[in-house]
């Protein structure tokens, strides 16, 4: 095409050189390539400023990593309070939500980790000989403990066994249910014996005939009467109490003398044995005991609770002292701290950017009085807002009645966060303003005749966006960190409400550090988590938005 | 106007700015905290001495057999006569409610009884921890974009984020339960404040204080000195004939110190004011543990008091670091215009 456009130059050339000379229209051609003279198009594609954003947020792979473990938790918040079986329970029977005492403390368990000796809900413990006895005389349907317990001579001759025991395996308890409950427990026991399985209903225990016969002996014996009424009410208080306990009972005696301190399993003549097979049962000969419609039975306690609740109660990040799963209430205290963090950052966003902006475009005297007054206000720490909003609107009836208990607490805690929380976005916008409020380009607008809020947010807002967006994705940690650290010491009780917090879960473990760890463990395993992934990701949010370092690692 | 003049004016100015914020915020904290419904503590068991201190402390008025409350104004009015009123007698900062142990002791003496295990303990962490921060921080920078600098790169960074408080769970279950080789909670006073026993008590809590602190002392230094070494100055160094010890350690490192030194001035500052959370997780009864005190029994005298300590050293600290740059380096002219 070129060569074309050459051509004719060099015709044009050539008739000049003859003087004087017509042409025909014939000799002229229409210059064809007119398209070709104009300038090429980019060969490649205009990058915007979020795109060219997020290439180099894409690159940086710590960020990314952060980014899925923030979702990650974040749909774990979302999604177990809806799906898990606990979270839907009759609120007949759990007014308070799940719980139930006989799990207390038990230890995170994963199904298909069962016996495994690794997340398996087992427990290492130390007992007496007398207490790895009961694990041992135990007619429930599950192994309450792990091979064989390891014998220990203590200095003073006492013994003990160490064994690991499973928490899950609580033994036999003594429900009172109603009459459809007890037909279907009824039915299912039927059924299993039918095929031949372990059944889930046992024989009561007739212990207060074997109690008043215990009585009768030591009369017999010619004990005190003080020391048989004594021992009387320990024995009949340790049946009622272990329902596990179906065998004959034996107080310990020293020269012939009865103490009501420890009780030992007997054998038919009610004398203490430490031979298993010769320990006597006391099953009484039914099933059950109806009274007024509701009947007593005595049932495994784990199958019972299958059967009736209809799950299994496996608690995967184990239960804290009211047997509450800390699985669920961890993924709604997660929702709930997220939520609050996400929340106060947007408000001190917005808060942030009207203030800042303000006070940065009009700069001079308004400047001057808005920076005093975010002085002072950063000056007064949020732990005397706080706690001077919790009890002044702790004692306003009327707030309370208008929003509610939770409301209240939750309104406090707002406002000691958002109170001075935006001090550190206004400071940043302020000094956006600052930058660019004097460029030729604000100017030009400025002379078409712009008004000050056009400048404001469709010229200058726009160039701090980078920044604004990465300190409040960091601001978010910092309000999850300071509430489950005000939470832990007590100062704001979204426990006492029923709000479920991460920072309610540390205070849940708080002095359970040395016998139950697991409670503590994973509220500080997400809290961690958390941390983390915010700091990375915001990291990589600012250098994502920091065009200076466009192209700077290719 | 010579150089010392115009620091020293900077440095008054600064000064009277801070006391005029103090002061505006002792106003506004007074006023917060006065208006609070009042909360008898262990006046409950003797009310009597109880409406009489809030008589006498300007609250109350008694009026026939009730006890009416003053308007907050005007009890500012009777707080600060009573406080520059040199024939006064009795606490001029109100009184100890509720604190155990402490009924009607001022809140400063209820206050500096607290201060010596919150002290000791910081000290502890700051001699500890700044040495190693700034030790692995000047390896990191030595060694920078090395495996070395990427590995305690990452480690820094999870060490800043989790919190102080996950450390403490976790070195006072593995130390104090699992081992059992240190104490779990701190020795009491009796012990004396510079014994074996209370030094090795005050462990657990100064590790698990000091783990943040270093992190963010190493990630400071390797900042300030990876900026220094790059600069012309060593280059120049260099090239006149000094090794790389020598030029590191006589040009590069005092230089990456200017910056460094007002921030361990602040820490030094800071060292009177007590965490609430370690010193709840390992019972320390310092600074940190009455002001949480007052805060769940609702002491007010003493909250307030606790609270203007802790506004106090926040103030002082940043006036000290900032004035402090000027006097470290030369070159940095505070307060000036251009």
């Amino acid at each position: 095409m070129a060569k074309h456009i050459v051509k004719n130059i060099a015709a044009v050339n050539a008739a000049n050189s003859v003087e004087a000379k017509t042409f025909d229209s014939a000799s002229f051609a229409r210059g064809e390539n007119e398209a070709n003279l104009h300038d090429q198009a980019f060969e490649t594609k205009p990058v915007s400023f979020l795109q060219d954003s997020f290439r180099r947020f894409a690159k940086n792979k710590g960020s990314i990593a952060a980014a899925i473990v923030i979702l990650i938790i974040a749909l774990f918040g979302l999604i177990v309070p809806i799906a898990s079986p606990m979270a839907h329970v009759d609120p007949v029977h759990y007014p308070q939500g799940y719980s139930d005492a006989n799990f207390s403390f038990v230890t995170p368990c994963l199904e298909i980790f069962h016996g495994s000796g690794f997340w398996d809900g087992s427990k290492k413990v130390t007992l007496n000989a007398n207490a790895y006895r009961a694990l041992q005389l135990d007619d429930s349907n599950h192994a309450r403990y792990y091979g064989e317990g390891v014998r220990n001579q203590g200095k003073l001759g006492e013994v003990t066994y160490s064994v690991r025991v499973d928490t899950y395996a609580i033994g036999n308890k003594v429900v009172t249910v109603d009459s459809s409950v007890f037909e279907k427990v009824y039915a299912e026991n039927k059924r299993l014996i039918a095929a031949g399985k372990k059944s889930i209903m046992k024989p009561l225990i007739d212990y207060t005939a074997y109690v008043d016969a215990y009585v009768e002996k030591m009369e017999k014996d010619g004990q005190g009467a003080t020391i048989i009424a004594s021992i009387k009410d320990k024995m009949t208080n340790y049946y009622a109490q272990n329902a596990s306990v179906y065998y004959a009972l034996s107080a310990q005696r020293s020269d012939g003398s009865y103490q009501d301190s420890i009780f030992y399993p007997a054998n038919k003549d009610m004398e203490r044995t430490s031979n298993n097979d010769q320990v006597a049962p006391l099953y009484s000969s039914s099933l059950y005991e109806e009274h007024n419609g509701q009947y007593t039975i005595r049932v495994d306690y784990f199958d019972y609770f299958t059967l009736v609740r209809g799950f299994k109660p496996y608690y995967a990040f184990g239960a804290n002292e009211q047997g509450q799963d800390l699985f669920l209430r961890l993924a709604q205290g997660t929702r709930f701290s997220l939520l609050l963090g996400i929340g106060i950052s947007a408000i001190n966003l917005v808060i942030g950017l009207i203030w800042g902006a303000v006070s940065g475009y009009y700069g001079g005297n308004v400047d001057l009085v808005m920076e005093r007054v975010t002085d002072i206000i950063a000056n007064i720490p949020s732990i005397v807002i706080l706690t001077v909003a919790s009890i002044q609107f702790g004692h306003n009836a009327e707030l309370k009645a208008a929003i509610g208990e939770q409301g209240v607490i939750v309104l406090a805690f707002l406002l000691a966060f958002v109170y001075s929380g935006w001090v550190g976005v206004a400071g940043t916008t302020r000094m956006q303003f600052y930058r660019f409020k004097g460029q030729e380009y604000v100017l030009a607008s400025r002379t078409l005749g712009a008004k000050d809020r056009r400048l404001i947010f469709r010229h200058i807002l726009p160039n701090a966006a980078g920044t604004l967006v990465t300190s409040s994705v960091l601001m978010i940690p910092g309000v999850i960190f300071s509430e489950s650290s005000l939470s832990y010491l007590g100062i704001i009780s979204f426990r006492s409400v029923g709000l479920s917090s991460i920072g309610v879960l540390l205070d849940e473990g708080n002095g359970n550090l040395q016998s139950n760890p697991h409670v503590l463990l994973f509220p500080c395993l997400i809290i961690s988590l958390l941390m983390i992934s915010f700091n990375l990701f915001g990291n990589g949010l600012r250098d994502a938005f920091n065009t200076s370092l466009k192209g700077a690692e290719d | 106007m010579s150089k010392t003049k115009q620091t020293l004016i900077y440095i008054l100015q600064r000064l009277a700015l801070m006391v005029l914020t103090f002061l505006v915020i002792f106003f506004i904290c007074f006023a917060l905290v006065r208006m609070l419904p009042v909360n008898p503590g262990q006046g409950m068991n003797d009310p009597e001495t109880f409406w009489k201190m809030m008589v006498n402390q300007g609250r109350y008025r008694k009026v026939g057999n009730e006890y009416v409350a003053i308007p907050v104004l005007e009890q500012l009015g009777t707080f600060l006569k009573q406080l520059f009123d040199p024939t006064f007698k009795g606490s001029r900062l109100g009184y100890a409610y509720h604190v155990s142990g402490y009924w009607l002791e001022s809140p400063a003496s209820v206050l500096f009884s607290k201060m010596p295990p919150t002290i000791l303990i910081n000290i502890y962490s700051v001699i500890f921890s700044v040495p190693l921060g700034i030790g692995i921080g000047i390896f990191m920078a030595l060694k920078k974009n090395k495996w070395e600098d990427t590995v305690l790169s990452i480690l820094i960074m999870v060490t800043i984020s989790v919190p102080s408080f996950v450390y403490a769970f976790m070195l006072q279950y593995l130390f104090a339960y699992v081992w059992q080789i240190l104490p779990a909670q701190t020795a009491s006073a009796s012990a004396g404040w510079l014994s074996g026993e209370m030094f090795k008590s005050m462990l657990l809590p100064v590790l698990s204080m000091s783990f943040g602190s270093i992190a963010g002392y190493a990630r400071y230094t390797r900042a300030e000195l990876t900026e220094v070494l790059t600069s012309d100055f060593m280059l120049l160094a260099r090239t006149k004939g000094l090794t790389r010890t020598q030029a590191t350690v006589r040009h590069a490192f005092r230089n990456s110190l200017v910056p460094i030194f007002p921030m361990l001035l602040g820490e030094i500052i800071s060292v009177l004011s007590g965490s609430l959370i370690i010193e709840n997780i390992f019972g320390v009864n310092g600074v940190g543990a009455v002001y949480l005190n007052a805060i769940t029994t609702r002491d007010y005298d003493v909250f307030q008091f606790v609270s203007m300590f802790y506004i106090s050293i926040g103030l002082i600290g940043t006036l000290v670091v900032d004035i402090s740059y000027g006097l470290v380096d030369p070159r940095i002219r505070m307060g000036s215009s251009k």
